[in-house]
């Protein structure tokens, strides 16, 4: 019989403080960049400083010949004659004593470059005759259009009678992933043919994979640790060029370990960024206020190879739409999955042109939303049918959200927010997500026989709080506390575990287990029940002892002692009706703000934020990964842009100065509400990672449109955007 | 970062000898320098760390104006804690107090905030003071968001980084600065130069001088600062106004107002200045003046935005003198 969740958990559900919280803040916890195995050398990486060169000639040998230097390398397949496509394209390597050291020896080795001209604004890649990024089947121009997508028709249904429409273009910048633990790896090459390596990954058996296909090498001879790492966002799912560097550095040097963990430009250059988003829209709707047609003409670059389409139309019924998106190439570093794909950029484009729109029909936007929301749609439950409706809850969580922003009260139509030089304003916007976790992973259980439980599987927490979920639900199931658990996780030789992204790891993960737990707990009935004179099915655990028909008979310490020398040890699977493999989320997102209209400077004062993904295990872990999203949409929605210079073809804030970041008084009160009905509860667990992140930036920029009555084209809300966009509505710019 | 020589010590004198005949720098609270140098953008072969006392002090000299000392080594977080500084000297407290992190300000000190050098990125990133590059400027071709808005016709399109020369330039704060040839004292003011080559230097001071102290007479009236900044902490302001006033009755006698993050060196507003003279400073004449402020404005393709940040934090540092903070909200 397939194991279903507790009716009436104990734990589960309830605010349960991460167990490595402690360890994590007050740095005791070691990450994978603070490992420094004895012998370790220090490694760095020469990378292009131009945005597009060939490489006439490189001479390691002025490097090699460097104190403390061990070993020098060029990378992955670097020769004479390659083109080095962004700067930040990676070149060559060097192993050391000391990280100063290395970074002298990196700067020794003699590159010849042939400079080429270069793109590196989307505006540069596309005028005439720009210089070509790289030639493909359908790239012209460095543009490559995607076939368009249309239904019904979209022309004819915006220029019927009647139709009220807005013609807008929104801009939203490249912006970086900027994990605090920059993209790296310390990693030691093991005899002839074995690895062991400290990884900051959200993948661990991926990047063990990585390291062994690089080696031709059994992936069973890798080991890869990764007991916590300092964020991924969607950039770490592999050993990367990097790590796969380091090991060859350590093979070379005799098998001293190597460190190689990136410098902040080089994470901001080529470890992975979100794509613009320059969007051409026309929308209509009857004069009602239900939506007829969406005409966008999209763009966006993902760098030098690497795609830029997001979701559109987005979350709302349109019966006729037209949409084209062209990714433009440049000569800037990859995109890489982050945080939510697409959606931000998706929810930023539909949620501005939804405003305008539901402003210029005079009609409140919040209402113009809810009366455009698909009559139906259906996302799955735990059994992967296709039975949950999406729309009822998008208007409960609307309401709920609109209850706390106090939006019945404050909300005032664009241009009537006072005459003062602080202008308060009130947006909001609705976002989707999957969330839903495979069913391919285990997770194995040991009850030893002094009452010690382990856990373990080779997942990772990259925030999400692995460690402490397994807790929960083993502590739940076995009557214990959840400090009695021992959870081991981050290691690719322990039992299969998800990778962490799109947000799959708590959904793809809590299942097998709850049923390693039952498993564990079910054969230590069997082995317990004859001394209890007992069946094993009259047995059940409940505060720390074995119950016989609900009577406490026997604490849990000495049950296990009767396991003699023997521990139990069993994997659980997953099984149906655990959790949602596919997902299907929907949330929406309320920003107060307040703009001075003389310096155009923004201060948001308040984010609310529903949420709904099923069965919510821990409710605090649940809340921070919200708040974490909230504030990464804040920064997107304030502050964060990758400014490149078109002349010489460099990121001009490749750091975390001008590459700005919410510090903590950036960060406003943020009120995180779960829409959690027992409807939701019966779909099973469902990640939370991504979509808080997706409509915060959206909703800032309604709120900051709301305020000073007039739309901000360009995220983000920079005072530079603002007063452009107040001077172009007194048509001064 | 390159090695280099390292010599330690609280002698100005002792610094002074150091710094002769190499490629040196001063070392303060190396919040600046030190980034510079891991970046090569500066790479001195002898780093003297000058460690000199952190003191601000208000001396009474009998029948004159009293005078207030900050000595070279003093941190941005001690001239914070003065009481005494904070009532007379708010428009300096003020700058100071919106500087970085509290961490920085736990570091910085007065003589490196002064002689910081320019944040500007061309000039970060390893192109030159003045960013010219196959005889194209680049902060001129390129992104100027934070660029200068007057004194645009040259070359020099950075903007001097100081917060704290803003305020003490309003206030007619004097430099001291020890050289081989013995001791001088110049305006803050002249601290500052445009430069015309990429060898000139945006500072006056030798390469070999030291500054030791800062003093400036006790204002006679009234003096504020305001700064209009992205982030509230750990950020640059976009654009920052001082003024220090004096009073005949309700009217202004004379003023003198400072704004930073508009040109390469700590712009004068004269014309502001002449404007705001024999006036009582209401709403009304704050804007008036403001207005004034920006005459001869040039700003460059990205930065038009710059103009009407200058009005308003003239016309806010005018108000906050006088204590009419209009923006705050209730
Ligand atoms: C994120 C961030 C935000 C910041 N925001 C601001 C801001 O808003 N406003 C602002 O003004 N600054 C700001 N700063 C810069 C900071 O204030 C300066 O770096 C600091 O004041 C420099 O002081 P220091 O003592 O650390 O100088 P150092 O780095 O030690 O020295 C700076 C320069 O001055 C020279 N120098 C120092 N002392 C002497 C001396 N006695 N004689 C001769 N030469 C000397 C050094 O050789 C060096 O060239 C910010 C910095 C950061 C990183």
């Amino acid at each position: 019989m397939p194991s279903v969740w507790p009716e009436n958990p104990r734990l589960i559900g309830t605010r349960i403080t991460r167990l490595d919280g402690l360890v994590k803040a007050t740095g005791k916890a070691k990450y994978p960049s603070d490992m420094h195995p004895e012998g370790m050398l220090f490694g760095a990486m020469l990378y292009s400083p131009h945005a597009h060169a060939k490489i006439k000639s490189i001479d390691l040998a002025p490097a090699e010949r460097m104190p403390g230097v061990k070993a020098v390398m060029i990378v992955g397949a670097i020769k004479p004659g390659s083109t080095l496509r962004f700067q930040g394209d990676d070149i060559a390597a060097v192993a050391a004593e000391t990280e100063e050291q290395a970074w002298d020896a990196v700067l020794a080795i003699k590159v010849e470059y042939e400079v080429l001209p270069h793109v590196v604004t989307e505006a540069q890649a596309v005028a005439p005759g720009a210089a070509s990024v790289f030639k493909g089947t359908g790239i012209v121009n460095n543009q490559k259009k995607a076939r368009s997508q249309t239904n019904g028709d979209p022309e004819k249904a915006l220029g019927a009678p009647g139709v009220v429409s807005i013609e807008a273009n929104y801009m939203a910048p490249v912006i970086t992933h900027v994990c605090l633990e920059p993209h790296g790896l310390t990693v030691r090459f093991v005899g002839e043919d074995k690895i062991e390596a400290w990884a900051s990954t959200q993948a661990v058996g991926v990047t063990a994979g990585d390291l062994a296909g690089a080696f031709g090498i059994p992936t069973t001879n890798v080991t890869v640790h990764t007991e916590v790492m300092g964020g991924g966002f969607g950039s770490k799912f592999g050993a990367d060029i990097w790590g796969i560097t380091a090991a060859h550095l350590s093979k070379k040097a005799g098998g001293r370990p190597v460190k190689m963990f990136l410098d902040r430009a080089h994470e901001h250059l080529g470890a992975g960024n979100r794509p613009s988003a320059i969007a051409h829209v026309k929308l209509g709707a009857s004069k009602d206020g239900k939506l007829v047609s969406l005409i966008a003409e999209t763009s966006g670059t993902g760098g030098a190879g690497s795609g830029s389409n997001f979701p559109l139309p987005y979350v709302y019924a349109v019966p006729n739409s037209s949409r084209t998106h062209t990714d433009i190439f440049v000569n800037g570093g990859n995109a890489r999955a982050m945080r939510a794909p697409g959606h931000p950029q998706g929810c930023i484009v539909m949620e501005a042109a939804m405003d305008d729109l539901a402003d210029k029909l005079g009609i409140d936007p919040l209402e113009f939303r809810l009366k455009n929301l698909k009559e139906r749609d259906m996302v799955e439950d735990g059994f992967s049918k296709p039975t949950v409706d999406r729309t009822p809850m998008y208007l409960d969580e609307v309401a709920m959200g609109a209850d706390l922003i106090g939006w019945k009260a404050k909300w005032k139509p664009r241009g009537k927010n006072g005459d003062g030089p602080i202008r308060r304003g009130l947006g909001m916007a609705l976002h989707q997500w999957g969330g839903g976790g495979p069913a391919t992973n285990q997770v194995a259980c040991t009850i030893n026989p002094d009452g010690s439980v382990e856990m373990k599987s080779a997942t990772q927490d990259i925030g999400t709080g692995a460690r402490t979920i397994f807790a929960i639900i083993a502590a739940e199931v076995l009557g214990l506390n959840v400090t009695d658990i021992t959870s081991n996780i981050g290691n690719s030789t322990f039992p299969p575990g998800q990778p962490s992204g799109g947000s799959t790891t708590t959904p793809a993960m809590s299942p097998p287990a709850f049923n390693a737990a039952i498993l564990a707990r079910d054969e230590l009935f069997v082995k317990v029940a004859p001394g209890l004179n007992a069946k094993p099915e009259d047995l059940t655990l409940a505060d720390g002892q074995v119950c016989v028909k609900g009577e406490p008979k026997l604490p849990w310490k000495d049950a296990c002692r009767k396991l003699g020398q023997q521990s139990i040890q069993v994997t659980g699977k997953s099984s149906p009706g655990l959790a949602s493999q596919h997902g299907g989320v929907g949330g929406c997102q309320f920003a107060e703000v307040s703009v001075d209209i003389e310096t155009g400077v923004v201060r948001v004062k308040k984010i609310v934020a529903i949420q709904d993904t099923g069965l919510i295990i821990d409710k605090m872990t649940w809340e921070t990964q919200v708040y974490g999203g909230v504030i990464g949409g804040l920064n997107y929605g304030l502050f964060e842009e990758r400014v490149m210079d078109p002349t010489v073809g460099i990121m001009l804030n490749p750091d975390m100065e001008l590459y700005k970041l919410a510090g903590a008084s950036d960060i406003p009160e943020i009120v995180v509400r779960a829409y959690e009905t027992p409807a939701m509860k019966a779909r099973g667990v469902i990640g939370v990672g991504e979509p808080p992140t997706v409509s915060t930036a959206a909703a800032i920029g309604n709120a900051v449109s709301n305020a000073i009555g007039v739309r901000v084209p360009h995220w983000p809300m920079s005072p530079k955007n603002v007063l452009d966009a107040l001077a172009s509505k007194e048509g001064k710019a | 970062m390159k090695a280099f020589e390292y010599v330690s010590t609280a002698s100005a004198d002792i610094a002074v000898k150091a710094l002769g005949g190499v490629d040196g720098a001063i070392l303060a609270g190396g919040t600046d320098l030190l980034s510079r140098m891991k970046d090569y953008v500066t790479t001195p072969k002898r780093v003297v760390d000058f460690n000199p006392q952190s003191v601000v002090q208000k001396e009474t000299s009998p029948g004159g104006v009293p005078t207030w000392t900050i000595l070279a080594g003093t941190t941005l977080a001690d001239l914070l804690a003065s009481k005494a500084l904070r009532e007379e000297l708010p428009a300096l407290w003020q700058a100071a107090s919106e500087v970085g992190t509290p961490q920085i300000k736990n570091m910085a000190t007065i003589a490196g905030n002064l002689l910081q050098r320019p944040r500007c990125w061309y000039y970060r990133s390893g192109f030159g003071l003045l960013s010219v590059k196959d005889g194209k400027n680049l902060l001129r071709e390129g992104d100027n968001r934070y660029a200068s808005i007057f004194h645009t016709d040259g070359d020099a399109l950075f903007v001097a980084p100081s917060s704290l020369a803003v305020p003490l330039i309003a206030l007619g704060a004097s430099a001291t600065i020890l050289g081989p040839k013995g001791e001088r004292t110049v305006m803050v003011s002249s601290l500052y130069q445009i430069p015309k080559r990429d060898s000139d230097r945006e500072l006056t001071i030798g390469a070999d001088e030291v500054l030791t102290k800062i003093t400036l007479p006790a204002p006679q009236g009234k003096n504020a600062t305001y700064e209009a900044r992205q982030k509230q902490s750990h950020d640059w302001p976009l654009v920052l106004a001082s003024v220090s006033l004096r009073f005949d009755g309700a009217s202004v006698s004379q003023a003198s107002i400072v704004i930073g993050g508009v040109a390469p060196i700590p712009y004068r507003a004269v014309e502001a200045e002449k404007a705001m003279f024999g006036k009582p400073v209401t709403l009304e004449t704050a804007e008036a003046v403001a207005a004034n402020a920006i005459n001869g404005v040039k700003p460059l393709s990205g930065n038009v935005y710059k103009v009407a940040l200058t009005k308003t934090v003239v016309k806010r540092a005018l108000l906050a003198a006088v204590g009419n903070r209009y923006w705050e909200e209730v």
